[in-house]
């Protein structure tokens, strides 16, 4: 008797324990509030499509941040979400550039050659995708040429003609090609090209050139409006996202005047200053406040030629490697400017507002999300890929759960936030 | 009589009672008395419970047990809707004592031998938190020989030399990604050994209501020399030197706890205990590692424990001669503060609920079972150093049992 009350005690015993697991109750993944997530559409440029390592492919692709966002609205009634994937076989796209050494912190960066061009060796056009599209994130794409009266856009990009008939290359714009797709919600992150395009170039606008043109102020906020109006136009609802501050993203921010400098000093210590070229054409020595674009420092010409080039005012870094610190006051303003109609726009329709340009700019700062440090710098900060303007997939679910976060608050859905910590940021070499 | 100093200590200051990585599993009379017991010369886990106690033991023991630990805990990340659960790993505390003295004199030898503190967390590699942490395993393996006598016929004292032997192994998962997408991994492991006492004293009223006073020392386990393994991309090796060793410091706290027992009638006796866990001294976590490079400086991990409590009162109810039962409630206040939650110890206040039972076959051997609960709270947090942001919510079964002979 005793021993059977022992045994059952025990027994008793091992059982609760085996059936009682803790519970956390929480709304999430449970109601689509005011929202109807039932097809979403994602407008966009690179960004939206998943570009990252200066290309487009397809593991970039896939975790592009609308398809992340998608993937958590089906808990909340999203529906299915498409998007012009490259096939298996042509999962290097566009091409891309890995990092294939890193010594003493100094990368190697080998491109990996592209098998998504269907006239190789040209390689200026894509393999076509036909077939429903909701991602609809065309790398190269700007608010100013969504409306390109001229239609040529369509045809002279890539990644867009990829995405059109035979019949519609050359004869439509972007603004036409987002219409007529019965979305029930959309997000739209754009705009960050038309001023992006110019200082990629050093501030230098490419006569004939339309994607380095910095687009005019009133412009951007009436073409925005037309598009909120295309995109809302049956009421529905949606998210758009500000424009980030361009000097916020490590291809302007890696290589500095003072490490040049420091650089050119341990193989010279005679190096007095690093010379640089202004937008308005003068010389004069640079600062850290002047930004050097992120490829200078694999193009192999500082310190080249008799006169040393970059450390000599006669032969100064010239003008389309440096957003010079006038330059970069310029193109801070116009992203203000641009930012203050996206928001103003969305505010009088009503529509959740992502803002991108405060977020990047704690990310900026460094930011610590679920363990990992996040910050802006190249390749070791996380967040940008291999080209420093893009994301990789962490910053992909980062980017995602500022939309999210977003789109709950103003119209009481409970999607889903993305765990950051499943994706990747860079990677990094691991041979002996 | 009985009811005013019940409800006088109860009315005392609130202490703020600590948890954390603190097992409160040394005897399972006491166990099953939610651990209340300092007031009652119950067996010779008093060597843990009162040293002062011991010599009012009537007969020499031995004893040995152990209480296989199933700590549960979830997590959930802020805004998701998916729950992860550690693994079901089994923790081991156990217990083993031994007393020994001349009939009818007044000193008792005793030697005890348990666990007080420890943690075993498996959150597995693949979770939401891995950054943070992905396991931790830690021990504290304490050593007490102990002498206690009695002053007079009713009031004893006792104190032991304490030698701690610890172990640990911390692991999780760095942020840096292989070609393949996998992560980097950092395993902390090492042994260490600290110093402390245990000292207690015994009343025994006219009245036969007992009280006990107790103090347990603090005792800072010094880990040297552990190992530091960090498995990352060949490229970033140079970063993360194979073969490094760190030094570590754990401190352990001490606890000063107040106990009360009272005999409700000849085979019914309730035991009341007030602990105050001095955990202001676990102040950060840190690591010195014996190479440092940029990527890898010393770390210093703000922990800022504040003190902590616990209140817990059992029931002994000699049910026949053979057979005795118990129950206990309890609650404990965690000394994690906000901000400072981790996954290695997911710490909130908690309830304590407990039962146990013991039989008495021979005049020589005893069995004691227990089973001994904890609901932690839910706690929701964002840590300030990791940034880990989500809710915790952690169940603890502990059954147990131990075998003792006397004679």
């Amino acid at each position: 008797m005793k021993k059977y009350i022992l045994n059952s005690f025990v027994a008793a015993a091992i059982l609760f324990t085996a059936a009682c697991k803790p519970e956390i109750e929480t709304p999430a993944g449970t109601s689509a509030g005011q929202a109807n997530f039932s097809k979403y559409i994602a407008i966009g440029n690179s960004l939206t499509s998943g570009y990252a390592d200066g290309g487009l492919y397809l593991e970039g692709q896939k975790v592009a941040y609308p398809n992340l966002i998608a993937a958590k609205m089906t808990s909340v009634g999203g529906g299915a979400f498409t998007s012009p994937f490259f096939t298996d076989a042509q999962a290097n796209g566009s091409g891309y550039i890995s990092l294939t050494a890193l010594v003493n912190g100094t990368p190697t960066l080998t491109p990996v050659a592209g098998n998504g061009w269907r006239d190789t060796p040209t390689n200026s056009r894509l393999f076509k995708y036909s077939g429903e599209i909701q991602n609809l994130g065309i790398p190269g794409m700007r608010v100013d040429l969504s409306f390109d009266p001229t239609l040529t856009f369509s045809a002279a990009n890539p990644f867009f003609e990829r995405l059109l008939t035979d019949a519609q290359v050359g004869k439509t714009n972007y603004f036409q090609y987002i219409q007529g797709r019965n979305h029930t919600f959309f997000s739209i992150w754009l705009g960050n090209n038309d001023v992006l395009g110019y200082a990629l170039n050093g501030a230098v606008t490419v006569t004939g050139d339309p994607t380095t043109v910095l687009t005019d102020k009133v412009t951007f906020s009436s073409l925005y409006a037309n598009l909120l109006n295309a995109l809302t136009a049956g009421g529905q609802k949606g998210i758009v996202a500000t424009i980030p501050d361009v000097t916020a993203v490590p291809y302007f921010n890696t290589v500095k005047p003072s490490l040049l400098l420091a650089a050119a000093r341990a193989a010279n210590p005679a190096a007095q200053a690093v010379f640089i070229q202004t937008g308005t054409g003068s010389v004069r020595v640079a600062t850290d406040e002047d930004l050097i674009r992120l490829p200078f420092q694999s193009a192999g010409l500082f310190g080249q030629g008799t006169i040393p080039y970059g450390l000599h005012p006669l032969n100064p870094i010239a003008n389309n490697w440096v957003l010079d610190k006038d330059e970069v006051i310029k193109v801070k303003d116009y992203v203000n400017s641009y930012n203050s109609s996206i928001k103003s726009i969305a505010t009088s329709k009503g529509l959740a507002i992502a803002d991108t340009y405060a977020y990047f700019n704690q990310v900026k700062a460094g930011i610590m999300v679920q363990g990992i440090g996040i910050n802006a710098a190249f390749i070791s900060g996380g967040a940008f890929s291999l080209d420093g303007i893009h994301l990789t997939p962490r910053g992909n679910a980062v980017i995602a759960n500022v939309f999210i976060d977003a789109i709950n608050a103003k119209y009481g859905s409970t999607i889903p936030t993305i765990d950051a910590t499943q994706y990747r940021g860079v990677k990094f070499p691991d041979a002996k | 009589m009985k009811k005013i100093l019940l409800s006088a200590l109860l009315s005392a200051p609130l202490w703020v009672l600590g948890q954390g990585f603190q097992v409160n599993l040394q005897g399972q009379k006491q166990i099953g008395m939610a651990g209340a017991g300092s007031a009652l010369a119950l067996d010779e886990a008093s060597v843990f419970y009162n040293p002062g106690a011991v010599t009012f033991l009537e007969k020499n023991s031995v004893s040995a047990g152990v209480n296989p630990l199933l700590f549960k805990s979830a997590f959930k990340q802020t805004g998701s809707n998916v729950t992860e659960n550690v693994k079901n790993k089994i923790a081991p505390p156990f217990e083993f004592y031994a007393v020994w003295g001349p009939k009818s004199n007044k000193w008792k030898l005793g030697l005890g031998v348990y666990t007080p503190f420890g943690g075993l967390v498996d959150w597995g590699n693949d979770w939401s938190g891995r950054y943070a942490l992905t396991s931790l395993n830690l021990k504290a393996i304490y050593f007490q020989p102990t002498l206690s006598i009695k002053i007079t016929d009713r009031i004893g004292i006792g104190a032991g030399f304490v030698y701690n032997h610890g172990e640990v192994n911390l692991q999780r998962a760095l942020p840096v990604n292989y070609p393949d997408g996998r992560s980097g991994h950092a395993t902390l492991e090492g042994t260490g050994k600290g110093y402390g006492w245990n000292a207690g004293l015994y009343i025994k009223t006219l009245s036969n209501i007992s009280f006990a006073l107790v103090h347990k020392s603090k005792v800072i386990t010094k880990l040297d020399n552990g190992t530091a393994e960090f498995d990352v991309p060949n490229s970033l090796r140079s970063s993360f030197p194979a073969g490094n060793t760190f030094n570590a410091e754990l401190p352990l706290p001490s606890t000063t706890s107040l106990g009360i027992g009272i005999p409700l009638s000849q085979s019914t006796t309730l035991a009341f205990d007030a602990s105050w866990v001095q955990w202001h001294i676990y102040q950060d976590l840190s690591f010195d590692y014996a190479t440092n490079t940029p990527a890898l400086a010393d770390t210093k991990s703000a922990r800022n424990y504040r003190d902590g409590s616990s209140f817990k009162l059992g029931i002994n109810h000699q049910a026949s001669e053979k057979l005795a039962l118990r129950a206990g409630v309890g609650y404990a206040f965690s000394p994690v503060q906000d901000g400072y939650v981790t996954p290695e110890a997911p710490d909130a206040d908690r309830y304590i609920l407990s039962a146990g039972l013991g039989y008495t076959p021979t005049r020589h051997f005893e069995v004691n079972a227990s089973f001994f609960f904890e609901d932690v709270k839910s706690r929701k947090q964002r840590n300030i150093e990791t940034g880990l942001d989500g809710t915790f919510k952690t169940l603890v079964y502990a059954p147990g049992i131990s075998l003792t002979y006397k004679w």
